[in-house]
């Protein structure tokens, strides 16, 4: 059956037009991941309209060769200007721009592009290995679990994507207001609609999307007239070629951190809202720690370049592995990915893998190919983003704002949606200079529904409101979804030396072994057993030292 | 010295967002079917908005006047301080309404060019050469997209009164 699947997804993949798609996927990732200022997300959603007429298969592993090509292209920028395309190419700068400053920008450039590769090979086997298996999980799933697993969802990524916590909630909280307008999923009755009849279709949440998400960023990127009007690369002249040999020898040397990098990217990647900007910057520190020369980090050496080059490229990943098991995205660009799977009319759930094995088969391949395109074309790419470099800023922002209404149109073929993505565009680009993170807004947009449906359904079956804390799976969320919203305020106390910081994990493990014993089984309460019993211990240690000191 | 600060004009903002949404749910139609009553939903959601505004307001009352973590000192300064400040970010608003609201008349296509020419001349200035090149720009890029979009994903863009006058 696993091997019908994959040959029925090969097949969707497999063929000329799939894989051309995929290549220009692939470059047009590579060249807005390489463009400080436009993010991979920006890439990614700007995508989507091409997408409505291809085959759900096709579409996907078009989105998905654009993920890997962005991940990949923050490291040219990167190692050859010293400003990183993307946020999650922030700590290849550290080394790579030393290492390319000093003469070996090609040396610098191929331990960038095999380290990205070898990160996402190693996260899409771990993508195969692991989606499945959690999806297994999630069909224990009632409708209150997945209610509160939103809400856990919501938390986590407010408290990871701002500095304050309250303003990611907010936004939060906005983005699931903002689903609400419109005709009600359940029953079809209009709300906020203000006596518009228009609004009754509510905001399509794609060009909601684009409009707060790309929309913003370019308003942003303009904003600055001196800024808009120069170029990447008016400072100096970009020339490299990429040493493979030399990398890939480099690279296996240092095998241990490119693995142990890839598994700290998967592992941020199915965390909701943790991405690769966090992930790049904990492999880095990783790394550093390891090494037996941590004071030449930031002078060059190779391993800061491996390091955040291999997590990044691994969190996609782990960011599937959660959007596919559970139709949860695991952060801003997965969100999209999901927001297409809804398009094509797949509406991601745990069931998801086993309902629609060969999409989901199709997805795993398409991500494995993609790290194989990302790699042959890299060199050539290179060409193109130096003619990019010579691009001003402000005609790449307008060109862009002018697809993205054609874009727009081309989803309903309603004019409304581009006032849509004007209005949101507006709200965008003020969030962002208020300091609102805009992350957990636009989970609130692609979640607010299926919040909703699953609390109709949790009502439908009982109306005891004790089940959303009762249940197992419900009160494992909602605890750590507790102290996941308490978790900026463990990082301020830990930074101030407050003495209860060493009690919160603890403290966690301990609640946490509460719903794993409620689970029932032998694996479950065991692993409870061995939470409580590490709880104790820290417990202890912390109770020790809190009296020596 | 007032106490108010930019986050607590928002915090603010934000609650009266409330209160209007909250009034407009009671125009929400209660039908007897169904279990979740459809105002139910957007209510819970709007007491957290609320709650979190309050405690948000509170925040910035707490904080004092300016937020201590910003820079005033490069903020424009007066009416038209402002506006320079904002000044690209005002062009591209304003382009993109004239845009929407002349497309009725001028279609995608033509409305379109347009657009990006003007927000390409306001962003980058108004030589001659310039004009040229942003012409260029501008109809090759829209042209081209509108030609991706209408012949080969099948999608039918506005045409608007001029175009579809031929």
């Amino acid at each position: 059956m696993v091997i019908d699947n994959i040959l029925l997804a090969v097949a969707e993949i497999a063929n000329v037009k799939t894989l051309a798609l995929m290549m220009v996927g692939v470059a047009a990732g590579l060249i807005s991941g390489a463009i400080p200022g436009f993010t991979i997300a920006m890439a990614v959603v700007l995508t989507l309209p091409f997408t409505f007429g291809m085959p759900p298969a096709q579409g996907l592993a078009t989105m998905v060769s654009v993920l890997v090509g962005g991940l990949s292209g923050g490291l040219m920028s990167g190692i050859l200007t010293g400003i990183p395309g993307t946020p999650s190419s922030v700590a290849t700068t550290f080394d790579g721009f030393p290492l390319a400053r000093s003469g070996e920008p090609g040396f610098a450039l191929g331990l960038g592009v095999w380290s990205s590769f070898c990160g996402g090979i190693i996260s899409a086997f771990m993508l195969v290995m692991f989606a499945p298996r959690l999806s297994r999980i999630g069909l224990e799933f009632q409708p209150w679990d997945y209610f509160m697993l939103v809400m856990f969802a919501l938390t986590v990524t407010a408290s990871l994507s701002g500095r304050n916590l309250i303003k990611g909630l907010i936004a939060g909280a906005l983005g699931l207001l903002v689903r609400t307008v419109g005709e009600d999923e359940a029953i079809g009755m209009a709300r906020f609609n203000f006596g518009n009849d228009t609004l009754l279709q509510g905001f399509d949440f794609i060009a909601v999307l684009i409009g707060l998400f790309a929309f913003s960023q370019l308003l942003s990127d303009v904003r600055d007239p001196e800024a808009a009007r120069r170029s990447l690369a008016e400072r100096e002249r970009i020339q490299a070629r990429i040493e493979h040999w030399r990398a890939i020898k480099a690279i296996v040397k240092r095998w241990t951190t490119v693995i142990r990098s890839a598994l700290i990217g998967v592992f941020t990647g199915i965390l909701p809202g943790a991405g690769g900007s966090i992930a790049n910057i904990l492999a880095y520190d990783q790394a550093r720690k390891a090494s037996k020369q941590p004071d030449s980090f930031g002078t060059g050496n190779p391993e800061g370049v491996i390091a955040p080059e291999s997590s990044n490229n691994a969190v996609e990943g782990g960011a599937l592995i959660t959007m596919m098991a559970l139709g949860i995205p695991g952060d801003v660009t997965t969100a999209i990915m999901l927001g297409a799977l809804l398009i094509h009319d797949v509406v991601p759930s745990p069931s998801f893998i086993s309902d629609e094995p060969v999409l989901a088969y199709s997805i795993f391949i398409a991500f494995f190919l993609a790290n194989f395109i990302m790699l042959g074309m890299q060199s050539f790419m290179l060409r193109i983003f130096v003619l990019v470099t010579r691009i001003r800023m402000y005609m790449l922002a307008a060109v862009i704002l002018g697809f993205s209404t054609i874009g727009v149109f081309a989803i309903n073929n309603v004019e409304f949606d581009i006032w849509t993505l004007l209005w949101f565009g507006i709200l965008g680009f003020f969030m962002r200079q208020f300091g609102f993170p805009l992350a957990p807004m636009i989970l609130g947009v692609v979640l607010g529904n299926i919040a909703e449906l699953n609390l109709s359904r949790a009502f439908a079956i009982s109306d005891d409101v004790t089940l959303f804390f009762t249940r197992p799976w419900a009160l494992f969320f909602l605890i750590v979804a507790l102290f996941s919203a308490v978790f900026p305020l463990f990082q301020n106390a830990r930074a101030e030396g407050k003495k209860w910081v060493r009690f919160y994990a603890p403290t966690l493990l301990a609640a946490i072994a509460v719903p794993l014993w409620m689970m029932g089984g032998t694996v479950r309460p065991g692993l409870s057993l061995i939470c409580a019993g590490f709880a104790a211990y820290l417990i202890y240690k912390a109770r020790q030292s809190v009296v020596e000191a | 010295m007032t106490r108010i600060n930019r986050d607590a004009v928002i915090a603010i903002f934000l609650l009266l967002v409330c209160g209007v949404f909250f009034w407009a749910s009671f125009d929400i139609r209660q039908p007897d079917y169904g279990t979740l009553k459809p105002s139910t939903w957007p209510r819970v959601i709007l007491v957290v908005l609320a709650l979190l505004s309050l405690i948000y307001l509170v925040q910035s009352l707490a904080r004092g006047p300016e937020p201590a973590h910003e820079d005033i000192s490069d903020r424009p300064h007066g009416l038209h301080g402002r506006l320079s400040h904002w000044r690209n970010v005002l062009w591209c608003f304003g382009l993109f309404v004239l845009y929407l609201s002349t497309m009725p008349i001028l279609g995608m296509l033509i409305g379109g060019i347009c657009f990006v020419f003007l927000l390409l001349c306001a962003l980058g200035g108004w030589q001659p050469r310039q004009l040229a090149l942003h012409a260029v720009i501008a109809g090759v890029a829209v042209g081209g997209m509108w030609s991706v979009f209408t012949y080969g994903l099948g999608v039918i863009l506005p045409t608007g009164v001029i175009f579809s006058a031929f």
